[in-house]
């Protein structure tokens, strides 16, 4: 019965999703020549070395940045009253599903040189010509963070909540200051959840296209631009594909990472690892 | 002293994610002719350019095709995998469940090249089933979790009182479990499609050519042009997406209601 119910979205599954990923990787070792060459051009290439570490980079600082800002958001929520708790949590997840494309394209609007930001800055006499802020990898990580928050702060509430709340009382009759108490007890117990928030956010931001397109320097290409060249301009689908493997890869060891140890299943009602 | 600085570095962080919606909202309503914040004037004339537009018209009728046809796959493969997932004891239920939400974690370009390899033999890019079908694994998660959620709160007694008196077991799934669970349905549908609806990256390889969707245009428009009629397409997208958060507040209260 149960495998009944399951069938049709496993069929579909394989069918349009891992059988494609599968012919991505059949693709790629299908070259002309040589058929590992792709992958040889991929490690051995200054040019996708380059790109590569910047991928990392980029999405090693947004996580870092979208967790540092998610934390005082989520701890706040857990603490809320409820009416407090209802309107931060719309201030969250309106701008989650503002489109990524809507919310870069803001910030090519306020970041220009004509931007409010510089005018400000002009006004206050803090400068005197316009900053060069668009075209960064700055401008990237402010979009990028504020892209990633909204997810970042709804797991990290989620693990929080999960935190019996009676230690922080029972620390604080014992004399703990309030500090203390949240030093001691609730930063380690919430820190499970960082990580594991850290490692969602950091998969999701290996995969931006939009964002780096949108507002970084050509000299600091991430990874799916490049692979959006090879494919829709160069048309070399060979080493498309072979660069599409290897990010595939990458990201589902990071998944299967999260699954170890923060279990999928907790979604339907599993119990926690 | 702590607790200001708490609440004024929360303030701060609220003002950085909310201020970019507020700024493409107001710019949408613009009466000049370039991207400037604050607008020099308010007046709905990129909306009217966009009603007038029939390419911008058409890409809303392919966006909301690709996203009801995709959002009514999803129902149907992933409330039946809910029901399994919650109700059963299930060998390997920890890789059934990766399976079913990896689409959501897998690099969109990962996901665009290989979907448009794959379609090439079988015909389906330019068309908008095929892009449907390939929406239709990421969208199915979003029904599978907000079903699973309504399902674990559904109170199953109500469902074997009616098989007690004699209800078919199916029967009384669907005439007693479904209507309690269905708001939990029409929230994944809804985030579904919304989800689809943004999606850029499938869409281009699937569905770039003519007919493309909302999305495609969007960022085609986006990295060529400096008038606001962007601004009030994605004004238009902000509008479908505060609709989805209203509406799922809504059914959500609904529900509590009926329960209560």
């Amino acid at each position: 019965m149960p495998l009944l119910l399951l069938l049709p979205c496993l069929i579909w599954i394989s069918f349009f999703f891992l059988a494609p990923l599968a012919a991505m990787c059949w693709r790629s070792l299908a070259s002309e020549g040589s058929s590992l060459e792709p992958y040889a051009v991929l490690f051995t290439s200054p040019l996708y070395t380059k790109v590569m570490l910047t991928t990392v980079k980029t999405a090693s600082i947004a996580t870092v940045g979208a967790l540092v800002l998610a934390y005082p958001l989520a701890y706040v929520l857990t603490t809320a009253s409820r009416r407090l708790r209802a309107l931060i949590l719309v201030c969250v997840l309106v701008p989650y599903w503002v489109d990524i494309i809507v919310r870069s394209f803001s910030w090519l609007i306020l970041l220009g040189d004509n931007g409010l930001i510089n005018r400000m800055l002009m006004r206050l006499g803090v400068i005197a010509a316009p900053l060069a802020l668009l075209y960064t990898a700055a401008s990237v990580l402010v979009a990028m963070i504020q892209i990633l928050l909204p997810l970042a702060t709804i797991v990290l509430f989620g693990a929080m909540l999960r935190i019996d709340r009676t230690l922080l009382a029972a620390a604080k009759i014992h004399g703990a200051s309030e500090w203390q108490a949240f030093r001691t007890i609730f930063l380690p117990l919430s820190l499970p959840g960082v990580y594991g928030a850290g490692l969602l956010v950091f998969v999701l931001a290996l995969g931006f296209y939009v964002t780096p397109a949108l507002l970084g320097s050509p000299r600091e290409t991430m990874i799916a631009q490049t692979i959006m060249v090879e494919a829709s301009q160069l048309l070399d689908w060979s080493q498309a594909s072979a660069a599409g493997a290897v990010l595939l890869l990458i990201t589902t060891v990071i998944a299967a990472l999260y699954n170890r140890y923060f279990s999928l299943d907790r979604l339907w009602g599993g119990t926690d690892k | 002293m702590g607790r200001i600085a708490l609440g004024a570095a929360v303030l701060a962080i609220i003002v950085y994610l909310i201020f970019p919606v507020i700024v493409v909202l107001a710019i949408s309503f613009s009466a000049g002719n370039f991207l400037t914040f604050p607008p020099p004037g308010l007046s709905l004339r990129w909306y009217l350019a966009i009603a007038r537009d029939p390419e911008w018209v058409s890409a809303l009728k392919v966006s909301l095709q690709v996203g009801s046809l995709s959002a009514i796959i999803a129902c149907l493969l992933g409330v039946p995998a809910a029901f399994a997932l919650v109700r059963y004891v299930i060998p390997a239920k920890a890789l059934l469940s990766a399976l079913i939400l990896c689409a959501l974690v897998t690099p969109p370009i990962v996901t665009a090249i290989s979907t448009y390899l794959f379609f090439v033999p079988l015909g389906l890019n330019n068309t908008v089933l095929g892009l449907a079908c390939a929406h239709a694994v990421s969208g199915t998660p979003f029904v599978v979790i907000n079903t699973a959620a309504s399902l674990r709160s559904a109170d199953r007694n109500l469902e074997r009182a009616a098989i007690i008196h004699g209800a078919h077991p199916i029967w009384a799934v669907l005439h007693i479990t479904l209507p309690i669970i269905a708001p939990g349905i029409v929230i994944g549908a809804i985030l579904a499609f919304v989800h689809s609806a943004h999606e850029l990256l499938v869409a281009s390889f699937v569905l770039g050519g003519l007919g493309k969707p909302v999305a495609v245009k969007i960022w085609s428009g986006v990295q060529a042009t400096s008038d606001p009629t962007i601004a009030a397409a994605s004004a238009i997208l902000i509008g479908l997406a505060i609709l989805t958060f209203a509406s799922a507040a809504a059914t959500q209260s609904l529900a509590r209601r009926r329960n209560a």
